[in-house]
């Protein structure tokens, strides 16, 4: 299945970088309305309102309750790092004025992953053995018979591999696992690491791309399942940071990549961006609310605005916003540019 | 007449209006101009509007919705943020308007407004000082003038 359109895509895209800049972390939920103390005399002074009821499909659709099956995220996979995609419009000529926000294009497509580790699970839990020791779990998805290796504080290197720097810290091993939906995995007994010993700020920063915890999960499926070639890595990694919570540590994760092939894939989450079955689950009540472009009400959203990532327009209405206001409509933060997005399906 | 070239998001958001309206709201276009609402809100319970019914008028200008639409009080109400001519103090009809916001967010939060007046930024200043100054009271005249004014009649 993913097979073809990932080789296809390998002519369209080049191999990334070792690195690559990531994507700013999600915004925190929209604060609805500020305070404003200047009180103009003639015209009335502006009140702050009391709480108006959020503005639609805000709230409701930032964290997919039901994660997407293993095959196909929704979120879209953008290859990395972008080389000016297909359908790229040239520039437009400068504009008279303040320069207007650019709408760049993107294609966004569904891409096939193998392993998908569940990225709101991951956890630390300690080891019973050793209760210094912390052992990582998580719940995950795999469509084939795979493996995961577990980094401290690693770094990308070529080709998506991944190395420690301190390599002392731990023996690295693969552990294998078996293939199945909404598999619980946890580090074997012995092979976590006390990070008692890392300051709170080498533990949450990933500081010159140092991910304090990387977990690398492949795939290694079997001839008959289409695990083929030599070369053929497929691999979900998910790259965290660990903050104090309650003198606890708690795992965020950065950003997850997919290694296909010999392809880079980021993952951007975009707001907004659900299939018609999880809006409907999600909230019966907002109906359409998911899909319709917030400013026509009627054409589907395909644009997002960035640097939130809120996709709430369709182009046209962009196009619109783009010379009317440099507020987000979702969020108020200032809109630096419009994305517009394409999803086009992987080719069977 | 005018309303040959309405917006389709016009004609959602009255269509969603009229099929779901909010609890306590009201809202139906004028049949000569489609832009232009009657509006009714109930006062919240617990409120010194509470059992009262506020008629208000509602106009959506040619740039809505990337301008906030036009909204007033046209029954008399006491109330610290609503001045003697119905206008309304209220951020996201200015300021912080949206135009992921809809007609029925900003009733709801005109109706939210009703609930909670807040006489530190006020528009009308004599009721605000009386509201500061003796709550009890200004609580009392509000809900006179409700029973007054905005009987249902
Ligand atoms: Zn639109
Ligand atoms: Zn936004």
């Amino acid at each position: 299945m993913g097979a073809s359109s990932s080789r296809r895509r390998r002519d369209d895209y080049y191999p990334p970088p070792p690195h690559y800049t990531s994507y700013p972390p999600p915004p925190p939920p929209p604060p609805h309305h500020h305070h404003h103390h200047h009180h103009p005399p003639p015209p009335p002074p502006h009140h702050r309102a009391p709480p108006p009821p959020p503005p639609p499909a805000a709230s409701s659709y930032y964290y997919h309750p039901h994660p997407p099956p293993p095959h196909a995220y929704h979120g879209p996979w953008h290859p990395a790092p972008a080389p000016p995609p297909p359908l790229q419009q040239p520039q437009p000529p400068a504009l008279t004025g303040p320069p207007p926000e650019y709408v760049e294009h993107q294609q966004a497509q569904k891409v096939k992953n193998y392993v998908n580790l569940h990225k709101d699970t991951i956890r630390l839990e300690p080891d019973g053995a050793d209760p210094d020791r912390r052992l990582v779990a998580f719940t995950f998805d795999a469509v084939t018979d795979g493996r995961v290796t577990i980094y401290y504080f690693a770094k990308e290197g070529k080709d998506c591999s991944f190395s420690s720097v301190y390599p002392e810290l731990q023996t690295l091993t693969k552990i294998p696992f078996q293939k199945g939906l909404a598999q619980r995995f946890i580090q074997p007994s012995g092979s976590g690491v006390d990070l008692g010993f890392f300051s709170l700020d080498e533990l949450s920063n990933p500081s010159g791309e140092v991910y304090p915890l990387v977990v690398y999960a492949e795939a290694y499926p079997s001839p008959e399942e289409g695990g083929s070639s030599v070369n053929s890595t497929r691999a979900q990694i998910t790259l965290a940071v660990l903050e104090k919570h309650n003198n606890d540590l708690r795992v965020k994760v950065i950003k997850q990549i997919l290694w296909i092939d010999g392809v880079r894939y980021e993952l951007q989450e975009i707001f907004g961006l659900v299939n018609s079955t999880e809006a409907d689950v999600a909230d019966a009540d907002a109906d359409d609310m998911g899909k319709e472009c917030v400013i026509c009400l009627t054409e589907p959203r395909d644009t997002a605005v960035m640097p939130c990532r809120h996709l709430c327009l369709c182009s046209e209405c962009a196009k619109t916003l783009r010379f009317q206001s440099n507020k987000c409509p979702i969020c108020r933060q200032p809109v630096e540019k419009l994305m517009e997005i394409k999803v086009r399906s992987p080719e069977p | 007449m005018a309303n040959s070239n309405l917006p389709r998001r016009i004609i959602k958001e009255t269509q969603r209006l009229l099929s779901e309206p909010a609890p306590g709201i009201s809202a139906s276009p004028s049949e000569e101009n489609m832009r232009y609402f009657n509006v009714m809100i109930l006062g919240p319970s617990q409120s010194p509007y509470e059992g009262g019914v506020f008629k208000l008028e509602l106009f959506l200008p040619e740039e809505y919705p990337m301008a906030p639409p036009k909204v007033r009080f046209l029954t008399k109400i006491y109330h610290p943020n609503i001045d003697k001519l119905g206008r309304i103090c209220l951020d996201i009809l200015k300021d912080k308007w949206s135009p992921a916001l809809q007609i029925r967010t900003v009733l709801l939060s005109i109706q939210a407004l009703l609930s909670a007046p807040n006489p530190d930024d006020p528009l009308a200043d004599n009721v605000a000082k009386h509201w500061k100054a003796n709550e009890t009271e200004a609580v009392e005249t509000a809900k006179e003038w409700t029973r007054v004014y905005a009987s249902g009649a």
